[in-house]
């Protein structure tokens, strides 16, 4: 038998790809301070996705031309003065969740694709969308490592950057176009609901130990492979879902972090190093 | 004849085709210092932006060292106000003043021995040599802002825009970021800062531009903060003291 037949091996290596990708854009959206919006990103997704369903093309497709309009638009209001883009967000999340419901309510027989879209299935990823996972991770390494200064440029002080000639409102797009890109990839394996805490637990946690960016990114893709591992472990053991045993041994790890280096950085105000003896 | 670092010809600034500065004129040569002072909100910030290509021009002509703002940028250093920067963005202080040779370096050249030196050459002059490796946001207000002074003379600019570089910052950086700005002009960059601080103006600059809304006056520290210009500048906030000096108060 071929290695790949195996269900769990597969979910195996999904999980491991999903991690790095997850690991490798939360700590952008983290330290963007991007997570509502991805949030919303996750539930705006869901009508293409259902559109998609309906139509009978890619769902993937359905997702990442929602997640593109999303994108956009939130880049387009931020862009304006006196625009409140977080109430622009936040009316996303539920207007494009209420969307996807309606369609779903409109087909027969549908509810069952529906609860696997909110919390994943990894235990039914195929060979194809492992090969998906992987070609989409290797993409947004690339865009990160190649496109790494005007992120950082543009993500510190866009005003400066702008001044000294990087188009920072495009680079914001590509950021937010490499996030839609991740959360399409991921909602199938871990669901709508669950991307959001395998996208932003690990990165967060990876923050509270370091303050340098590469660091951050390595410690981010090695929890967020790790909850992986360990929720899908804990999901075979005591048979629970496994995007929901992933999303909590990605929040476990969160909470950990916290616990351990909050004291440290209460003690030294708000610096995160070791008190000197 | 040499180019004139900075030339305003009637220059209306603004944005959305709204102006927010009217009818400015003014010429700075090469080592010139010019302070632009003015209330809040009097479009200090939008003029800056103009000369960097940022904020409409939406009347008469600017040149920026012989170019257009926009075409002049590789030539021109901004200083930021650092109210606006996070001060939980991961960011080094090296890694701030490398931004300064991102121009030279593109998008995926690794730095080499010249801009490493540059980038400690310039910190150095900002005295926080010592403090590299610290994490941006971790540093005073004074200190950040000599960090994105050092970021900026990195690039070495012939023209220098600074943004209020003294609100929030302590005597030591105030002193330190003077010293520096006065080197810099002795080497020929024309600097450009705005201020609300008329002793920082009369001290520093060798021109001086009153805005608020339009240019009320422009010339020399001598000639234009008096009494007549700065009440027209600042209504009833200017005060005449018995002295002849004036003095800003809080509306």
């Amino acid at each position: 038998m071929n290695w790949w037949d195996d269900v769990m091996h597969r979910a195996v290596a999904e999980v491991v790809l999903v991690g790095a990708l997850t690991g490798l854009i939360g700590v952008h959206v983290v330290v963007r301070r991007l997570s509502f919006f991805t949030m919303a990103l996750t539930h705006a997704t869901f009508p293409g996705v259902v559109a998609a369903s309906i139509i009978g093309v890619n769902l993937l497709l359905g997702g990442v031309v929602t997640g593109t309009v999303v994108a956009l638009g939130v880049a387009a209001l931020t862009r304006r003065r006196g625009q409140d883009a977080a109430a622009a967000t936040g009316v996303l999340v539920s207007g494009g969740f209420a969307l996807g419901a309606a369609l779903v309510a409109t087909q027969s027989g549908f509810s069952r694709d529906l609860s696997s879209f909110l919390v994943g299935s990894i235990l039914t990823v195929s060979a194809p969308d492992l090969v998906v996972t992987a070609v989409v991770l290797a993409v947004v390494a690339l865009v990160l490592v190649l496109c790494s200064r005007p992120l950082l440029y543009a993500g510190f002080d866009p005003a400066g950057a702008r001044a000294s000639g990087v188009r920072a409102g495009g680079w914001d797009v590509v950021l937010l176009l490499t996030i839609v890109l991740v959360v399409v990839t991921v909602v199938p394996a871990v669901g709508t609901i669950l991307a959001l805490s395998m996208i932003v637990a690990p990165a967060a946690a990876a923050r509270l130990w370091t303050d340098r960016l590469p660091v951050a990114t390595l410690l981010a893709v090695t929890f967020a492979i790790a909850s992986g591992l360990v929720g899908l472990y804990v999901s075979g053991r005591w048979n629970i879902a496994a995007g929901a045993s992933v999303s909590l041994a990605a929040t476990a790890v969160l909470v950990a972090s916290w616990g351990l280096r909050r004291p440290r950085r209460i003690a030294c105000g708000t610096r995160v190093r070791a008190v000197p003896a | 004849m040499t180019t004139a670092a900075l030339r305003l010809d009637g220059v209306s600034v603004g944005y959305s085709g709204t102006p927010v500065v009217t009818g400015v004129d003014l010429e700075l040569r090469p080592g010139q210092r010019l302070a632009l002072v003015g209330p809040n909100g009097a479009g200090k910030s939008t003029l800056i932006k103009s000369v960097l290509g940022l904020a409409e021009i939406l009347d008469g002509s600017a040149t920026v060292l012989g170019h257009t703002p926009a075409r002049a940028r590789a030539l021109t250093g901004y200083v930021p106000q650092t109210g606006n920067l996070d001060p939980d963005f991961p960011v080094s202080v090296r890694q701030v003043v490398m931004m300064g040779r991102y121009r030279q370096l593109g998008w995926w050249r690794p730095a080499r021995a010249a801009d490493r030196a540059a980038v400690r050459e310039a910190l150095d002059r900002v005295g926080l040599a010592d403090r590299a490796d610290v994490r941006f946001g971790l540093l005073s207000g004074g200190q950040r802002q000599r960090v994105l002074l050092a970021r900026a003379i990195a690039a070495q600019p012939k023209l220098l825009l600074l943004d209020e570089p003294f609100n929030g910052v302590d005597a030591v950086s105030q002193e330190a970021i003077v010293r520096v700005l006065r080197e810099l002009s002795a080497g020929g960059t024309a600097l450009v800062l705005s201020t609300h601080d008329l002793a920082v103006a009369r001290d520093l600059a060798d021109l001086v531009c009153l805005i608020n809304g339009r240019q009320w006056a422009v010339g020399t520290p001598a000639e234009t903060l008096t009494a007549k210009p700065l009440r027209q500048t600042y209504g009833r906030s200017a005060i005449d003291l018995a002295d002849g000096r004036m003095v800003l108060v809080e509306p």
